[in-house]
């Protein structure tokens, strides 16, 4: 072995290392930025919502409202509608939003941290990350994911009867879900609003709702809608067996023949 | 050089040479109707989100697997008579994997960010773990075979400096052959631990599909580099072959199936006998379902039964054509095998809630689209097989590299 050749060997050494070593700066770099994005306080919520079975009789306004206020494309739906079961003639819906699991497969799943947990337990997307390999939506529970699969232009139906876009269209070829309708959350607490309470804070799906059946608010506040709701009443959350600990709870519909 | 590389029309090299890249050409402009129009002109949705580009990404990531396998044993396990194969194997790999490469490639929907897999990092996704480990064994792989494009003698003649580079990487060959281990054992298990690690879906939930894609890939990458090997006898006859070479790794392979039906049998048998939803429902789509005939006859008669009877007797496996047979059946068997398993959690749509009355079954038949850009891809390799054999010599078992 000749000098000359371990020279080369340790310069090689020396390059991949930088090089590995400046891939995960910038890797850090970025994770920085995201939480500097957060708003300063967001560890001290914990927003959830509660659905009552018993009241929601499947008209699908919270469809259409999150269309408006998200942007969604007519084939895609946030807010997916379920016909549960009958109970003594009368229908059970079942409505399911992205559940915002405390351990989301599809925030382990992601290969570049696209889908990722804010401190306010919010499971969100960075669209701008995302590659669009679509593993988060195999490996959801809930089909609550839905992918983009052609560019959506054009005019939205569902505005402006249901409401005004607060957020922009998703590009085509990424995957995206329903938010918690994170940026009327975000403005609504920067106005001092409480989400839940006051309207322009509260998720869209909630205020169009005419049977009053989704509450929204922080479990940290034993004041808000929902942790009076969950006091009052027996719920339930979907899949609860599979550990991913869903913000989202069910009053059920025959709770009151239980009790 | 440019008398040997101009073809007789009529004759089957150049019409086989035609056909590739007229598939190659076909499948080039569905691939830019898929760039230009999104993923909506394949049959994929929300239900099945994975189809045929990932089964043939996952397949051709299996075929390349002898790569890693026979360097191994060749250079860190004292196996040297395996050196012949080795090379061959090593430029299959490359090949499989600048497949497996071009169809994520056009199965993403962002084919501009594939790079952020490299930059932003989730350690805890199996996948990025395959993404960093492809990438990384990529170029262990462009490694191993430099010393074999070395040999062009256009490069030669070209860039003397540069060839005499890229011939002295043959000397850091054993060092490859961990990395490539490594990155290999991870990767290639990671894949079936893809669909293992998913708690949403009861038919893939558990942890042997990680164990039968290692073993599967082994045998299905080695069968492989010998069925080029035997068809490159054949329709090269003039090329050096030692096929009591192949004959011995045939057989061995032949036993190496019989594990590999072991792991296979338990690892259904483990799901038949209590009811679990989803699970259940996935046993049967598998067992007497739509996926039954790839089952029964592609999966086991073809990939497994046939294949070990052809292997283990002596006499059956020293007829060349049996034994081309056998091995052409085994790699039928792994894209029959990684078909199913790709579709078959994604063909029982899950209730989101518990207690589910009926499940509901999705389908999936890819597009012409996807078909002719899988077709393009193919072919591609299939060309690129093709030029390795015929300029590069890569199966050549009296090459100086190999000499024990």
């Amino acid at each position: 072995m000749t000098a000359k050749k371990s020279t080369t060997r340790r310069d090689f050494l020396k390059l991949s290392l930088t090089g590995a070593g400046g891939l995960a700066v910038l890797g850090l770099a970025s994770q920085i930025d995201r939480a500097n994005a957060e708003a300063a306080d967001n560890s001290k919520h914990s927003w959830a919502m509660v659905i009552d079975q018993a009241k929601c009789n499947g008209c699908g306004n919270c469809i259409l409202a999150c269309r408006a206020s998200n942007d969604v494309n007519p084939d895609i739906t946030w807010n997916k509608l379920y016909h549960q079961d009958s109970i003594a003639g009368k229908e059970v819906y079942l409505s399911v939003p992205c559940q915002h699991c405390e351990h989301a497969p599809c925030v382990s799943v992601c290969p570049v941290k696209a889908s990722y947990y804010r401190e306010d337990g919010i499971v969100m997307m960075d669209y701008d990350r995302c590659i669009g390999c679509r593993y988060c939506q195999v490996a959801c529970p809930y089909g609550a994911r839905s992918f983009n699969w052609e560019t959506f232009d054009g005019p939205n139906p569902a505005v402006p009867e249901w409401g005004e876009p607060d957020v922009e269209r998703r590009s085509r070829g990424v995957a995206e879900k329903c938010t918690f309708c994170v940026q009327r959350i975000d403005r609504g607490l920067s106005m001092g609003l409480t989400p839940g309470v006051d309207e322009a804070a509260t998720p869209a799906c909630v205020n169009a709702c005419p049977q009053d059946a989704r509450l929204f608010g922080d479990l940290n506040d034993p004041e808000s809608p929902v942790s009076k709701a969950l006091a009052a009443s027996p719920h339930y959350r979907l899949k609860d067996e599979l550990g991913t600990g869903t913000r989202v709870y069910y009053l059920p519909a025959d709770r009151a023949q239980e009790s | 050089m440019l008398a040997t590389l101009k073809p007789r029309l009529n004759s089957p090299y150049s019409l086989w040479l035609t056909g590739l890249l007229a598939l190659m050409a076909t499948g080039a402009v569905a691939g830019l109707v898929v760039f230009a129009r999104g993923l909506v002109v394949t049959n994929l949705s929300d239900y099945v989100p994975w189809g045929l580009w990932i089964t043939i990404d996952i397949t051709s990531i299996a075929l390349s697997a002898g790569a890693f396998a026979l360097c191994a044993g060749a250079y860190l396990m004292g196996l040297k008579q395996l050196r012949p194969l080795a090379r061959t194997a090593a430029f299959v790999g490359l090949t499989g994997y600048t497949m497996a490469m071009l169809c994520l490639l056009l199965d993403i929907g962002r084919p501009d960010r594939f790079w952020h897999g490299f930059v932003f990092w989730n350690v805890h996704s199996v996948l990025w773990e395959v993404t960093m480990c492809v990438g990384l064994y990529f170029s262990v792989l462009m490694m191993e075979n430099a010393s074999t494009v070395a040999e062009l003698p256009w490069l030669k003649q070209r860039f003397p400096a540069l060839a005499a580079k890229m011939h002295h990487l043959h000397h850091y060959t054993p060092a490859l052959a961990v990395a490539g281990l490594g990155f290999s054992l991870l990767h290639q298990s990671s894949l079936g631990a893809t669909y293992g690690v998913l708690a949403s879906r009861p038919i893939w939930f558990r942890p042997g599909l990680a164990v039968l894609f290692i073993v599967s890939a082994v045998i299905g990458g080695v069968a492989m580099t010998l069925l080029v090997s035997m068809l490159t006898k054949r329709l090269r006859p003039e090329t050096a072959v030692d096929d009591s070479l192949i004959s011995n790794v045939s057989r061995a392979l032949g036993w190496m199936l019989i594990g590999y039906l072991y792991l296979r049998f338990w690892d259904l048998f483990a799901m038949t006998y209590t009811y679990t939803p989803g699970r259940s429902e996935g046993l049967h789509l598998l067992t007497k379902g739509p996926l039954a005939f790839n089952f029964w006859v592609g999966e086991m008669l073809v990939g497994v039964v046939l294949p070990i009877a052809i292997l283990l007797v002596a006499r059956w496996r020293s007829n060349p054509n049996l034994r081309m047979a056998a091995l052409a059946s085994v790699v039928v068997g792994l894209i029959a095998y990684r078909w199913d398993t790709n579709l078959l959690g994604q063909l029982i749509i899950t209730s989101p809630f518990t207690g589910a009355e009926e499940l509901r079954l999705a389908t999936y038949f890819p597009s012409l689209v996807e078909w002719l850009t899988a077709g393009g891809v193919i072919a591609f390799g299939l060309l690129i097989l093709t030029l390795g054999i015929r300029y590069l010599r890569v199966v050549d078992h009296d090459h100086e590299s190999c000499r024990v």
